[in-house]
């Protein structure tokens, strides 16, 4: 299979999303005689080159976090420099991978019904759309120096308590994600049981809401805003009108 | 009432888009509503890096300086947002969405858990309402413009305020006027 994949994250190369297609591909690649070529959206200089990589492929996945409901307008320019292609014969297969901060997919769910009636526009045969929430927690335990800290992370992988606790065990999740790349790189659609168990937490509970944002108010914002000195500055209002 | 238009048509040949938001603003004026018409094409925006500066660095502001930070000012002041654009492949401009992500300063990085959903708490008191207005093509169905009424409906939650209608460059500009100066 001749796969092209973009990278839609504006973080580019040292992205959370680059993170992820890391883990997926090197899972599709164990399928012998598997290639993909790699374009990366952000790089408006690539914009011609992704439009070829995008005509000659068996198939496409294009991988983006979520910015503001949608696609970052990166993805978006993209799918516009596309439009002459709708409805072309020999037009690829298409997937799509959202990868959000906020921790149910169910953020992801209005532009994933957007993504299945582009694939319908375009003329490409829908491999539909796998979404994993709260990614930017891969980033947390980099940050985390406090014994008290590390006490709770570790909890939080082994009891996967308010069924947050799994976010911090990036293994198990990097472990799925090569899985669903490798029967991606045998079949050419994604394994519907392992989107199923990366889609969870589709909404959170109540006690999974006050852990979420214990984390990342304590663990991650905070951390930052205090090594940048901001701290004291961060209920700032520099644009209210006095 | 202070009204602020996000123009989104990309293409300066469309100027019966262009043209219909002039007159709305007119019409407005006459109305005693101050309009202000953002054209953010002739614009200089940076696409937004997702590096959370904003957040983290210098809260409230973009770390990298462009002319997003006046579009900043404007919304969080004003009393009404209009966010316009002609409909592209299903959706609103990249154009659009470009200004939309760099508001990410006018939010506040911690979170709240609010119907059902984390979502950022508020940095300023108040944000305005919104509305949508779009240009169909030959293209658009009745489930595009669901689809993106939806999603701007989640905008309207990011904004903690009201989302108030989608409608069309073919719809009487004095239905639209008479509309806004209602909300």
């Amino acid at each position: 299979m001749k796969l092209a994949v973009f990278n839609g994250s504006p973080r580019g190369k040292t992205s959370n999303t680059t993170v992820l297609l890391d883990n997926f591909l090197n899972g599709y690649m164990t399928n012998y005689g598997n290639s993909y070529e790699l374009g990366y959206l952000a790089n408006e200089k690539e914009a011609e080159k992704n439009i070829e990589l995008f005509k000659e492929a068996d198939r496409v996945l294009i991988a983006f976090p979520l910015y503001f409901d949608s696609m970052p307008a990166n993805v978006k320019t993209f799918i516009e420099s596309l439009e002459p292609l709708c409805l072309r014969s020999g037009n690829p297969g298409i997937g799509f991978i959202i990868q959000s901060g906020f921790p149910e997919s169910d953020h992801s769910r209005y532009v994933e019904s957007y993504l299945e009636k582009l694939a319908k526009r375009l003329g490409c045969k829908y491999s539909g759309t796998v979404i994993r929430g709260a990614f930017e927690t891969i980033r947390v335990p980099f940050l985390i120096d406090n014994v008290f800290h590390k006490i709770f992370i570790a909890a939080g992988k082994i009891t996967n308590m308010g069924r947050v606790g799994h976010f911090f065990n990036t293994k198990k999740l990097y472990k799925k994600i090569y899985r669903l790349g490798m029967t991606f790189g045998k079949t050419g659609e994604f394994d519907r049981k392992i989107v199923q168990q990366l889609a969870k937490p589709e909404k959170l509970s109540r006690f999974g809401s006050c852990l979420f944002r214990f984390v990342g108010k304590h663990l991650y914002w905070n951390i930052l805003l205090k090594r940048n000195n901001a701290y004291d500055k961060r209920f700032d209002t520099p644009y209210a009108d006095q | 009432m202070k009204i602020i238009v996000l123009n989104g048509n990309p293409d300066n040949k469309n100027i019966k888009f262009d043209n219909y938001l002039t007159e709305l603003a007119n019409d407005l004026q006459k109305k005693n509503h101050g309009t202000k018409i953002f054209t953010l094409r002739d614009m200089n925006i940076n696409h937004c890096v997702g590096c959370f500066g904003c957040f983290v660095k210098t809260p409230g502001e973009c770390v990298f300086k462009d002319d997003s930070a006046e579009i900043c000012r404007s919304v969080v002041n004003a009393d009404f947002v209009l966010f316009s654009s002609p409909i592209m492949m299903g959706f609103t401009s990249a154009l659009l969405k470009k200004a939309n992500e760099k508001l990410l300063p006018i939010f506040h990085p911690y979170f709240e858990f609010l119907n059902d959903e984390t979502r950022h708490i508020k940095r300023y008191k108040k944000y305005p309402p919104i509305g949508l207005l779009l240009e169909n093509n030959e293209r658009t169905d009745k489930e595009d413009v669901f689809i993106i009424s939806e999603i701007y409906r989640r905008e309207a939650m990011n904004f903690k305020s009201s989302f108030s209608f989608t409608r069309f460059t073919n719809d009487p500009i004095t239905e639209l006027a008479h509309e806004i100066s209602r909300i």
